[in-house]
């Protein structure tokens, strides 16, 4: 299986429970929903990823399209605060 | 003849309430208003008008309009003076013709009202004494018990702001013109308000229900702590007035639901999140698709917020295009829970008051489908293209075909218990929700319990035994709620929230 240099960015709850706001990954997840799956065992993450919106290179994404190699994902969960 | 139009010259109100004649009309109502000679104590020569009349004259037809769909009326129309006026001259003249008296009364006191607040006409007097001054009719209108006896009192100055190309007098006078509706007097409308208010914007509506809590006010300095306790937006409307008294604050204090939605935005040009929840952002949010009003949404996280415009001529996505049905409140932090630094919602809601004003002034690089992420902590922003959803580009959003309503909670959802001791002896089987580093960090003791966290409980609500009662509970009483709500609809009803959470017990 192909392995992906993924650039992976978190925001909010994601950022609180991975303790970081970024890490580059080697991968072998072809998806988005792969690579959420993996890293939501590493990091514990509460959030499902019906949950959250995830984003490709600046672009929303569907959770289902091909990753590339040194692709930029971003997980963005919702925030209600005010 | 036009519905609302401007005269130089003196005019006869007869040839207008000629134009208002129908067979079918049982009565005509008219209101007149003359050049008085006095004005708050001091004696009045004469006055001269001036209106910004390219768009007065559109202010003016738009409230005939509105007064036409309000009251079952036949017609309607208005004529106000401009120019050099005497003592005892005709400076307006508003006439309805009607079935009956009772509209007809009814639609020329809305349209008189409307007018003196919304229509960009300036009066100036000429006080016997030989002094003169501006004085905003909506001001006259509104605020005249607030009015000192001199006619030298400080007025607002926009020249900052005029001096800029792309504003200038014409911008001023759309401010002035535009009507705003702020959801949300809290960390993102203390911003917003203020700025709006001291930019002039003519009419700004405040959507706030809640009081003054004394944790407000590290992010909402608009307040006091001697304030403590009262509702937030006649707090906000008394100082916005302060600030700038020429300008409309209408108090909206309430919660915004599915009764007032439509007829609250139905007054306003625009509308501004700064709600705190996802049940008010998605209800705004489906209100203004429906009514095609642009809104402006932000929230905050912690150090981050996110920013994005909604606007119905324009390939933007709306909330429900970005999020899935399942985002819930509860489900995610919010300021009580998650915590907040003040100056976070600050900085976002200055950031919506300007995508506000650049949209309001038509001003270059408004952010138009796209989701702005700010990380106040790196400084790091993210802009993410988020076009309309493919079903939706031909029009509206085709998810929302009305405003529905909002998920009742049943009464018995939560639960007050002095020590979980009490509530494990009541028969309840307790599960703590908590992520695990909270539990790590303060750990629940002294009682029988399980430990599931939220997403975990919420993913496995199979393993749950819908004969058995339930008592869930978190930090605060948030999520516990939210998730009882969640597992309810999944078929188990005897979950229930621990009412405040261990910081309540």
């Amino acid at each position: 299986m192909a392995t992906r240099t993924i650039h992976v960015q978190y925001y909010a709850v994601l950022r609180e429970q991975a303790g970081r706001g970024a890490e580059v990954l080697q991968t072998q997840a072809a998806t988005p929903a792969e690579l959420y799956a993996e890293l939501r065992q590493r990091h514990s993450f509460g959030l499902t990823r019906e949950q959250l919106k995830v984003a490709v290179n600046s672009e929303f994404s569907d959770w289902s399209s091909p990753l590339k190699d040194n692709d930029a994902v971003v997980f963005i969960p919702p925030v209600a605060g005010g | 003849m036009s519905a609302f139009r401007f005269s130089n010259e003196p005019f006869e109100p007869a040839g207008a309430r000629a134009s208002l004649a129908n067979p079918e009309a049982g009565g005509y109502a008219a209101f007149e208003g003359w050049v008085r000679n006095h004005n708050e104590g001091l004696a009045v020569t004469r006055l001269e008008y001036e209106a910004f009349e390219a768009l007065a004259v559109k202010e003016g037809e738009r409230i005939v309009a509105e007064a036409k769909r309000r009251f079952p009326i036949l017609d309607a129309a208005c004529v106000h003076r401009v120019g050099a006026l005497g003592i005892g001259e005709l400076a307006v003249w508003v006439g309805v013709s009607a079935h009956h008296r009772d509209e007809a009364f009814a639609a020329c006191r809305y349209i008189i009202d409307e007018v003196k607040h919304r229509v960009p006409i300036w009066k100036k007097e000429h006080y016997v004494n030989g002094d003169s001054g501006w004085v905003n009719c909506e001001r006259c209108a509104e605020h005249a018990h607030e009015h000192e006896s001199s006619p030298q009192r400080t007025q607002p100055d926009y020249s900052r702001q005029i001096a800029l190309k792309d504003v200038g007098p014409a911008g001023q006078a759309r401010l002035r013109a535009v009507r705003v509706l702020v959801v949300g007097a809290g960390g993102l409308g203390v911003p917003v308000l203020s700025y709006l208010a001291g930019a002039g914007v003519g009419t700004l509506g405040i959507v706030d229900g809640d009081v003054l809590e004394a944790s407000n006010l590290h992010r909402q300095p608009l307040y006091a702590l001697d304030e403590v306790g009262r509702p937030k937006a006649e707090l906000a409307a008394a100082r916005l007035r302060a600030l700038n008294p020429e300008i409309s604050v209408r108090v909206h204090a309430e919660r915004l639901d599915t009764r007032n939605v439509v007829q609250l935005l139905d007054a306003y040009d625009l509308a501004i999140d700064c709600s705190d929840n996802f049940a008010t952002k998605f209800l705004l949010n489906d209100a203004c698709v429906l009514a095609r009003k642009p809104a402006i949404f932000a929230s905050v996280y912690q150090y981050e917020g996110q920013l994005q415009v909604y606007r119905p001529d324009e390939d933007n996505a709306c909330l429900r295009c970005l999020w899935p049905e399942a985002t819930r409140d509860g489900l995610v932090g919010n300021c009580a829970e998650a915590g907040v630094l003040g100056p976070v919602p600050g900085v976002l809601g200055s950031l919506q008051a300007i995508e506000a004003l650049k949209l309001i002034l038509d001003l270059p690089g408004q952010l138009r489908g796209e989701l702005l992420i700010l990380d106040l902590l790196s400084l790091a922003t993210h802009r993410i293209r988020a076009p309309r959803a493919a079903p939706c580009r031909s029009g509206t959003c085709a998810r929302i075909t009305s405003i529905a309503p909002m998920t009742e909670t049943p009464a018995d959802l939560e639960v007050t218990f002095g020590s979980l001791a009490k509530a494990a002896h009541d028969g309840y089987a307790i599960i703590d929700i908590r992520d695990a580093r909270e539990v790590a960090s303060a750990p629940m003791t002294g009682v029988e319990h399980a430990h599931i966290p939220m997403s975990a409980l919420l993913e496995d609500h199979h393993a749950l035994d819908p004969e058995r009662r339930y008592l869930l509970v978190c930090a605060r009483g948030s999520r516990s709620r939210a998730t009882a709500l969640e597992l309810r609809h999944h078929g188990l009803p005897r979950v229930f929230s621990l009412r405040g959470g261990i910081a309540g017990l």
